[in-house]
């Protein structure tokens, strides 16, 4: 499925968040990506779900390469990648259901979506309450999406890649802003799906103990490498001490570094009185 | 401790960095000698004898003001047609805008997570985008910053007398408004949902009715509206170079000294607004 | 599509209320009839205007504009003017901020009679009494100021001093400051009250409390405002100047009336020019005081 060949990232301003690369992942396999904040996982995963371009090396998404793609191809390779992100990335204005909906927007015509947002058709709107069925709130159909807790914002978005039927889910840190409770739910919810339509997945994790019960291969990553790449089971003590000890660093946020923005753009509203 | 710090120890304020507002208060002194100057401003004036008597004779010429049922008659229509005015200035205003300010919103079109794919690497076609990005940009401007008074009197010289060169003189120039304020508002938005929707395979179009435009949608509303309570006000007064609506009615009371008329044409004209006024907060209301 | 309102029949759960969609319907039938009207009484014909004869008329005036008049005694005077108008912008813009600012204290209501300021207040009625006039008296002052057109209060102006910009700077001092007034009230109103009380405590005058207490917090916001008005006075500068005010305005209505095209669009650039400056200084300002 994803092959990397030396792939790097090095934002402007010489920041360096992916150093070198070089994995293979297969078709259906189980990976879970693991490291210390600040290691460039999440740079690492928006590469590989073609959102960021990488600066150097190459990337090959089932046996195409996709460096220099743009357009309609590159939209075709990006509709088999499901995201599901840390902070679930939903439009807060919009009815659970177009959230949900919005996973079909690689397939859709502009027509088409536009007339779903006013009124979505019967079928789709069965199979949005369908996959909200399998993340277990079907009854949040209609809600506004930013009424719903956090928890439930995250089966949104879960439900939304369900709906997307992809060949791959990406899965980046999916349970950090989830209550401890919940996030072994909602790993258990991923591997089963992924299970039972023969997806590729792979996520990022800061719990090691999930990481280590749900997937069969684990990669350490730090400081934008490679650490180790190895079964489970052959991940010892040791190699977690030496991936986790002294890492620190603030969590780069890509969104904002790319949109070039950490401070507050100042807009002041014209008065509405006259 | 000793409670009075001597002289040495005294902190003193920092006032190596006081440049900046020195310069300005300079620039500001400059300025208002300046202007009060070439205003010719004179608050003697208003005291004067002559003065004082006009006023009185103003306001003397107020009361009563002019309620008569034939005067009213007379306004109907063009207190109509202000409204007219308005609606479709605004109307034409967002046609203009809405699409200026999609193409102007950089981050739809040349920065930032919607584009960074597409454009890394790729000079040719980030030169592509930003030509029609800076004309988007560029245009309104022109366009704003032509007062709409003026654009009203070039279209009535060029298509005649009436309505129809105020709604496009309104449009315009509100246009420009509408398309700066619109890309800032869109800029504003956060772009995680965004990120999402692209990220399913979505086109930036998909992108922006999904993402951006549900999320900015209270905004754009609001500021649209604003506008168009100040279409009303600008409506009324641009009559004076013809182009329809109370404006006329305004401007031949003051020319004939009827100051009991342009009390009612100002009751009236504060009536059209308030109604505007309610009308938009309504309109504010549904949408939230 | 009529899963919307179905109560479950599907297995789905009921969509967004019937009455609710009734509204908006109203809503966006109100709102499509009122364009609809609209458009037939202003008369829009977008074809007429595009069309094979609108675009020649329209050329034709345009082609009648070029080239502007560029003669450097022309263009002196067109500085001059061109300062005028600046110079009317800005000093009206100055006094309708004294104007504004005079006028705040009463016309804010937690200074002025209700609020957390007189939780404790022993005054008697009559003294209630005089400080809800006026608060009243400050709003309805502002009001008047407000809701007469700029236009009318040059008009009154040019009648009652005479012709030039110092007419102008009155009739933009007025009514703006009926306009800032409202929003500076409105602003002192807004602020958390927990500093006001703080001072209060120590035995501050209202009008001190003012100065010290809510001033200083909404300087940023009254400035914001008071130098987005400037970006509207100079264009209003204009239309003033029409009606006698002096200034680009007062010679743009002689340049019309004598069919003096060619100067009528060096007067417009002109005016592109000072309106294009006071947006870049209003933002320049706005963006390093704030």
């Amino acid at each position: 499925m994803y092959r990397l060949d030396h792939l790097s990232k090095v934002f402007d301003g010489g920041v360096v968040a992916v150093n070198d690369v070089s994995l293979k992942i297969g078709t259906g396999e189980r990976v879970a990506v693991i490291g210390p904040s600040g290691a460039g996982k999440t740079t690492l995963f928006r590469i590989l779900n073609l959102t960021v371009r990488q600066t150097g090396g190459r990337l090959w998404i089932k046996d195409q390469e996709v460096t220099h793609l743009w357009g309609s191809p590159l939209r075709r390779m990006r509709r088999i990648i499901g995201t599901v992100y840390q902070q679930h990335n939903l439009v807060p204005r919009l009815r659970v259901v177009h959230n949900v909906l919005a996973g079909r927007l690689g397939d859709w015509s502009l027509w088409r979506a536009l007339r779903s947002l006013i009124a979505p058709r019967r079928e789709d709107a069965r199979a949005a309450h369908q996959a909200l069925s399998q993340v277990g709130i079907p009854e949040k159909l209609w809600a506004r999406t930013d009424e719903l807790s956090g928890g439930q914002q995250q089966r949104v978005a879960i439900a939304r890649v369900l709906v997307q039927r992809p060949e791959v889910i990406l899965a980046d840190e999916p349970v950090s802003s989830v209550d401890p409770t919940l996030a072994q739910g909602i790993v258990n919810l991923l591997v089963e799906l992924s299970g039972t339509f023969h997806t590729t997945l792979v996520m990022n994790l800061h719990s090691v103990d999930l990481a280590l019960a749900y997937f069969p291969r684990v990669i350490g990553f730090r400081d934008g490498q490679v650490a180790f790449d190895r079964p489970s089971v052959e991940v010892t003590d040791d190699l977690l001490n030496a991936l986790y000890a002294g890492g620190s660093g603030a969590v780069q946020d890509t969104t904002d570094t790319l949109n070039g923005s950490l401070s507050v753009r100042s807009y002041v509203p014209p008065p509405r009185s006259h | 401790m000793d409670p009075s710090p001597s002289a040495a120890t005294f902190p003193r304020p920092d006032r190596t960095r006081a440049l900046f507002p020195g310069l300005l208060s300079l620039c500001w002194l400059i300025a208002f000698v300046g202007s009060w100057h070439l205003a010719q401003v004179e608050p003697g004036l208003l005291f004067q004898a002559e003065s004082r008597r006009n006023m009185a004779k103003f306001i003397a010429g107020m009361f009563p003001p002019e309620l008569s049922g034939d005067f009213f008659r007379l306004l109907v229509g063009p207190a109509l047609e202000t409204i007219q005015i308005s609606v479709m200035g605004t109307v034409l205003a967002i046609a203009i805008g809405l699409p200026l300010g999609l193409l102007g919103t950089a981050s739809l079109t040349i920065t930032g997570v919607l584009n960074e794919f597409e454009l890394a690497g790729a000079p040719a076609r980030r030169a592509a985008r930003i030509v029609p990005y800076a004309c988007a940009r560029g245009l309104p401007s022109t366009f704003r910053c032509i007062p709409e008074f003026v654009w009203a009197f070039m279209f009535v010289r060029a298509v005649g007398l009436g309505p129809f060169p105020g709604v496009l003189a309104i449009g315009v120039a509100y246009g420009g408004m509408l398309g700066k304020v619109y890309s800032e508002i869109l800029e504003n938005q956060g772009m995680r949902g965004s990120e999402a929707l692209q990220a399913t395979g979505a086109t930036r179009w998909k992108v922006l009715c999904y993402g951006l435009i549900p999320q900015a949608l209270p905004q754009l509303v609001s500021y649209t509206l604003y506008r168009w309570e100040c279409a009303v006000r600008a409506s009324a007064i641009l009559g004076f170079v013809g182009a329809g609506g109370l404006g006329q009615q305004i401007e031949l009371s003051m020319r004939m000294f009827n100051f009991h008329e342009v009390v009612t044409l100002v009751l009236l004209l504060f009536l059209l607004v308030a109604t505007v006024d309610f009308l938009s907060g309504t309109l504010r209301k549904a949408i939230a | 599509m009529a899963a919307r309102t179905g109560s479950g029949v599907l297995g789905l759960p009921p969509g967004p209320r019937g009455r609710l969609r009734g509204t908006t319907l109203l809503v966006w039938g109100g709102t499509a009839g009122l364009i609809l009207w609209s458009w037939h009484g202003t008369r829009f014909d977008p074809i007429a205007l595009l069309g094979a004869g609108g675009r020649a008329e329209i050329l034709a005036y345009a082609r009648n504009l070029f080239p502007p008049d560029l003669a450097s005694a022309f263009l002196a005077k067109v500085l001059y003017w061109s300062l005028e108008t600046f110079a009317m912008s800005f000093m009206g813009t100055l006094l309708s901020v004294a104007i504004a600012l005079l006028l705040v204290f009463p016309a804010t209501r937690t200074l002025a009679f209700s609020g957390v300021l007189f939780e404790r207040d022993e005054a008697g009625r009559p003294i209630r009494i005089l400080r809800i006039g006026l608060f009243l008296g400050a709003r309805v002052v502002l009001n008047i100021l407000r809701t007469v057109p700029h236009i009318v209060w040059a008009l009154i102006f040019v009648f009652a001093v005479g012709l030039g910009p110092f007419p102008g700077v009155l009739a933009l001092g007025l009514h703006t400051g009926g306009v800032l007034g409202k929003l500076f009230a409105e602003a002192a109103e807004d602020i958390e009250t927990q500093p006001l009380e703080a001072l209060q405590a120590t035995g501050a005058s209202r009008l001190q409390i003012l100065v010290y207490g809510i001033l200083p917090r909404v300087a940023p916001q009254l400035l914001a405002y008071s130098l987005y008005r400037w970006e509207v006075n100079i264009r209003e500068a204009i239309i003033l100047g029409y009606v006698g005010a002096g200034g680009l305005g007062q010679q743009i209505q002689i340049a019309i009336s004598l069919f003096l095209e060619n100067k009528l669009l060096t007067l417009i650039l002109a005016i592109y020019a000072m309106v294009t400056l006071v947006d870049y200084l209003s933002a320049f300002l706005r963006r390093r005081l704030l």
